[in-house]
């Protein structure tokens, strides 16, 4: 390496360093906010440093809500929810970009106009659906209808078109593997990267979902962590380092997720199965 | 012998036909389902004087929610100019910052790069009402970090969510900071997929860095591009929790001149504050059809690759 | 089946009105209330008094608590749909109109509730606002707000005031100049929009005259033009009312007064101001400036249409309790200064005990006589959306963008667009 190149490596580092402290700070401030009271979190100049109410913060917290059921509602219902969207958009990304069939182009513009439309409003007839099902407090209007979303299939189908070759298809159909069989020994492995990231949003928007559980699981037993959290940010208590905390820890598990799995959700695309 | 592996071809041929319709079945199955009642009933009544609650039947009025809406609302143009200024500072600018990015973190020459990768993507995983939180702390006028850093170098402290330019910044940044990540690793993925022998054979040709993505990378992208522009759009054109979490909720309309009311804020408080789920849903609509309108510019953009 | 069903219920109605007893003593109920803030703790006060049991002993209450907006939301997503909410469901003051307007609560003026001979001891504008036009009550007051002047006697003393009478806004803001003290960090008021409300009654009802909005104009533009007054004395702290800061503010004791319903000294009690060791604190209460009388704030039980009949009369043998029983208003004041909407408890002993807190000052007096002279405002189906607007003109002349009568106009002219 000449030093020129060295140079400008270790000054790309050095700027891409600042960059990424910038966008880690706000994670560091509120887990710094976690542990300082109620009556300490503001303060000017603003604490930068630890503080020592942690352990108060944590017996307001937990006083008031039933976290750790919560915590397990929230973990079971995103993981449900990942598991099966993706497996049906894979499939959906799959046939859209790999395959030729009549009316793909309108069925596909179909999935994406889906997308565009707001759903807010959607709320109340589907919540009327749901009381017919007999889905109230249970976990199924929450997984089931998202199951095979637009999203995810756009962003399989997306990425299929770059990621798996025609030939290696052809190359499995010619050795005699079905439709479906190819799933499991060409599709799954070679959709890893794709499937890594709509796994990540997939369980981030299911773990951070608010109005859902907030309406269709009425019952402070049966709902998710974010309810909780709405629950403990009343008026009465509004215990700013409790509230901090609350929300250092139900960060806490997708952070810790994303640390152990960040190789494969980010450069899991091993270049080897790409390229072919 | 022949004739056999005729017929399994042939069978072959016969599930490669009706393969791909079971692949998709899922998503029709489950909309006819769960879609489509839910969707004919926000289309039906946006042609009605619908109210959200109560005895009252709804009138049916044609297109008037429509016309009301786009003629004499003295919210609903203000709140497009919010959204598309959102769009343009806080989901699309970012996208000529996250390429770069993305290539960047490729390249040979930067170290730690899965390091990086991480601290870029990790504000995609928090949820909006910790974002509203934690930067409206940031943001504060007396305690705020970012006044105080100002006031470092002598600046005087800056009303940030008290004024209509103070809010739309504060904005502008949750939002970058959440999704610049975010379409870096949709480009960085993207980027595998592009076979090295192509840029070995621009190298031969001379080709510089600059000139090697221009000629390879950026074409080579534009299914990504596509698909990562067309998720701000879609995702900016819908921005409703930031702005109402941010700003106070229904009461305050998005806080000092309605800076923070958009489109979706505004479509929610016209159903869910006003109780006009008639009119709200016609909001709905039409920013349905903007924000197809978009993507259809887009699609033109990118047309090169996907024709 | 569904027939057979039918009559079964209609049976049980039949058979509880007949004898008059919505509750059987041999069977167990349990009631489900909808709730938002500290309510849910009032509430389990009540029910854990040795009344309640008495009088209750196979009935059980079961809350759904949700903070302020979510609660609101998913009552009113349930109700939209039509769909059953809880037995009992409580509403702001805020979100009454909207129901008076259009319906989806169970009237409780009929048959065969017949509240009407209740409700007359319950506060009259508080009635008067749940109250249709039809006559139809759509949902009973459990707490209201009388709005009072809440001072720091020490500040008020250093600054040589007397608080206790202040004859006018003016005279308010004179004095609000004389507690603020920014060389130590106090000031006079939070926030100017914090005086906008009072004038105008906590802009619950009152937007309309003769059906025409905003009007009289004179009420609104003095309003607006006592914001502009307060922003210029430069007596604020430009603090956002419970935010982070806000709440540092009044924990430092950097806020020398706030006017505000009867409510924020519970607030100020628990959280914001805890008393010292002998139970007191510098706060003080007086009458508005002016005497003047309004309210802010205040909360309603309500009885969904989609709870089912039989259902909604044991609901409504709780709610009666809740709302018209000494006993549980009482308790409810005690346990989140929540005021009584009972008027018959204001002649109650406890009305006329020193407040430790207020340092023996018997501020429940003063409460009492602001409740009772609370003036009656016209709720209508828009006031939620003007409220939206209304706010937008506070700002802009607490930025400075508008004068008082510029504000007025532009909001009038967004009114005038917003509902037609």
């Amino acid at each position: 390496m000449n030093p020129f190149k060295k140079l400008s490596t270790y000054a790309t580092t050095f700027l891409l360093g600042l960059l990424a402290l910038v966008f880690a700070f706000p994670f560091y401030y509120v887990f710094v906010l976690a542990t300082w009271r109620s009556q300490e979190v503001l303060a000017f100049p603003p604490h930068l440093w630890f503080g020592t109410g942690l352990l108060e913060n944590w017996t307001s917290l937990f006083g008031r809500v039933p976290f750790a059921t919560n915590f397990l509602n929230s973990l079971g219902i995103a993981t449900l929810s990942t598991v099966s969207v993706l497996f049906f958009c894979t499939l959906a990304g799959f046939a859209f970009s790999k395959y030729q069939f009549k009316l793909k182009k309108t069925l596909f513009f179909f999935v994406i106009a889906t997308m565009a439309i707001p759903g807010f409003l959607n709320i109340i007839p589907f919540y009327k659906m749901m009381v017919v099902f007999g889905w109230i407090n249970t976990w199924l209007p929450l997984i089931v209808p998202g199951m095979a979303g637009a999203f995810g299939i756009f962003l399989m189908t997306q990425f299929l078109e770059n990621a798996l070759p025609f030939e290696l298809l052809e190359a499995a159909r010619i050795d005699g593997v079905g439709e479906f069989s190819m799933l499991w020994r060409v599709v799954f492995p070679l959709a890893r990267a794709g499937m890594a990231v709509l796994g990540v949003v997939t369980f981030v928007g299911s773990w951070n979902n608010f109005t859902g559980p907030l309406i269709l699981l009425p019952d402070l037993d049966a709902t998710t962590l974010p309810v909780a959290l709405s629950v403990l940010n009343s008026r009465v208590d509004n215990n700013m380092g409790a509230l901090f905390l609350g929300n250092a820890l139900t960060l806490l598990p997708l952070l810790v997720i994303f640390m152990l799995f960040s190789r494969q959700i980010i450069s899991g695309l091993t270049a080897g199965a790409v390229k072919g | 012998m022949a004739t056999t592996i005729l017929a399994q071809r042939k069978r072959r041929m016969k599930a490669q036909q009706w393969a791909p319709y079971v692949f998709i079945s899922p998503f029709f199955i489950l909309f006819l389902v769960f879609g489509v009642y839910p969707i004919g009933y926000s289309i039906v009544s946006s042609f009605y004087n619908w109210k959200l609650i109560g005895n009252k039947a709804p009138v049916f009025i044609g297109f008037d929610n429509y016309v009301n809406v786009l003629t004499i609302d003295p919210f609903f143009l203000s709140a497009v100019v919010n959204t598309v200024f959102l769009l343009i500072t806080g989901s699309l600018l970012q996208h000529v910052i996250a390429l770069p990015l993305a290539i960047l973190l490729n390249s040979r020459i930067v170290r730690a790069k899965e390091l990086f990768k991480t601290a870029f993507f990790l504000p995609y995983i928090t949820s909006t009402v910790s974002v509203v939180i934690i930067f409206g702390n940031l943001f504060d006028t007396n305690f705020g970090l970012i006044n105080w850093v100002l006031g470092l170098f002598g600046l005087p402290h800056f009303r940030w969510s008290g004024e209509d330019l103070g809010i739309k910044v504060i904005l502008s940044t949750i939002l970058n900071w959440k999704f610049i990540g975010w379409n870096t690793v949709i480009y960085l993925a993207g980027l595998q997929a592009i076979p090295a022998e192509m840029y070995e054979a621009a190298e031969m040709d001379g080709a510089s860095g600059f000139i090697k993505h221009w000629k390879i990378t950026i074409p080579q992208l534009y299914p990504i591009i596509f698909l990562a522009v067309s998720l701000s759009i879609i995702g900016g054109m819908q921005v409703f929790e930031e702005p109402f979490v941010l700003t106070g909720g229904y009461d305050n309309m998005g806080g000092s001149g309605n800076s923070g009311l958009t489109a979706a804020f505004y479509l929610m408080f016209t159903a869910f504050k006003a109780y006009k789920i008639g009119k709200g849903s016609a909001i709905a609509w039409l920013l349905f059809i903007t924000i197809l309108g978009l993507n259809a510019i887009n699609r033109q953009a990118t047309r090169k690759y996907n024709q | 089946m569904k027939r057979l069903c039918f009559m079964v219920v209609l049976g049980v109605v039949a058979t509880a009105l007949l004898t008059g007893q919505a509750i059987d003593p041999a069977k167990k109920y349990e009631v489900t209330v909808g709730a938002y803030g500290d309510l849910e703790k009032a509430y389990k006060a009540v029910i854990a008094t040795d009344d309640f049991k008495k009088k209750f002993p196979n009935v059980t209450l079961k809350f759904q608590t949700s903070d302020f907006g979510g609660h609101h939301n998913r009552l009113t997503t349930v109700i939209a749909a039509g769909e059953q909410t809880n037995d009992i469901e409580a509403l702001e003051v805020g979100y009454i109109a909207q129901f008076v307007q259009a319906g989806g609560l169970t009237d409780l003026n009929a048959a065969p509730f017949n509240a009407k001979k209740l409700s007359k001891d319950l506060v009259k504008f508080a009635v008067a606002n749940a109250t249709t036009e039809g006559g139809a009550l759509i949902a009973m007051p459990v707490d209201i707000a009388p709005a009072v002047m809440f001072y720091r006697a020490d500040l008020a003393k250093t600054a040589g005031l007397n608080m206790d009478n202040v004859a006018n806004w003016d005279a308010y803001i004179a004095a609000l100049k004389k507690l603020t003290d920014k060389s130590k960090g106090v000031f006079g008021i939070e926030h100017p929009a914090a005086v906008s409300a009072i004038p105008l009654n906590g802009g619950k009802g009152g937007w309309f005259q003769n059906n025409k909005p905003l009007e009289p104009k004179s009420k609104f533009l003095d309003a607006l033009s006592l914001v502009q007054k307060v922003k210029a004395a430069n007596v604020d702290g430009d603090l956002g009312a419970w935010s982070g800061p806000w709440s540092q503010a009044y924990l430092d004791g950097k806020i020398a007064s706030i006017v505000n319903g009867a409510w924020f000294g519970g607030t100020l009690r628990t959280w914001l101001s805890p008393a010292g060791a002998d139970g007191s604190s510098p706060w003080r209460v007086a009458y508005l400036p002016g005497k003047m009388m309004a309210s802010l704030g205040g909360t309603y039980l309500s009885i969904p249409q989609t709870v089912p009949g039989p259902r909604k009369l044991v609901a409504y043998e709780i709610l009666k309790y809740l709302t018209n029983s000494p006993v549980a208003q009482l308790t409810t004041f005690k346990e989140i200064d929540a005021f009584p909407a009972l008027t018959t408890v204001y002649n109650d002993k406890v009305m006329d005990e020193p407040v430790a807190y207020y340092g023996g000052q018997k501020v429940r007096k003063i409460y009492a006589d602001v409740a009772l002279n609370i003036p009656e405002n016209k709720v209508s189906e828009y006031d939620a959306v003007i409220g939206g607007i209304w706010n937008g003109a506070v700002n802009d002349v607490v930025s400075g963008k508008s004068t008082p009568q510029a504000a007025y106009d532009s909001a009038l002219k967004k009114v005038i667009a917003t509902i037609q």
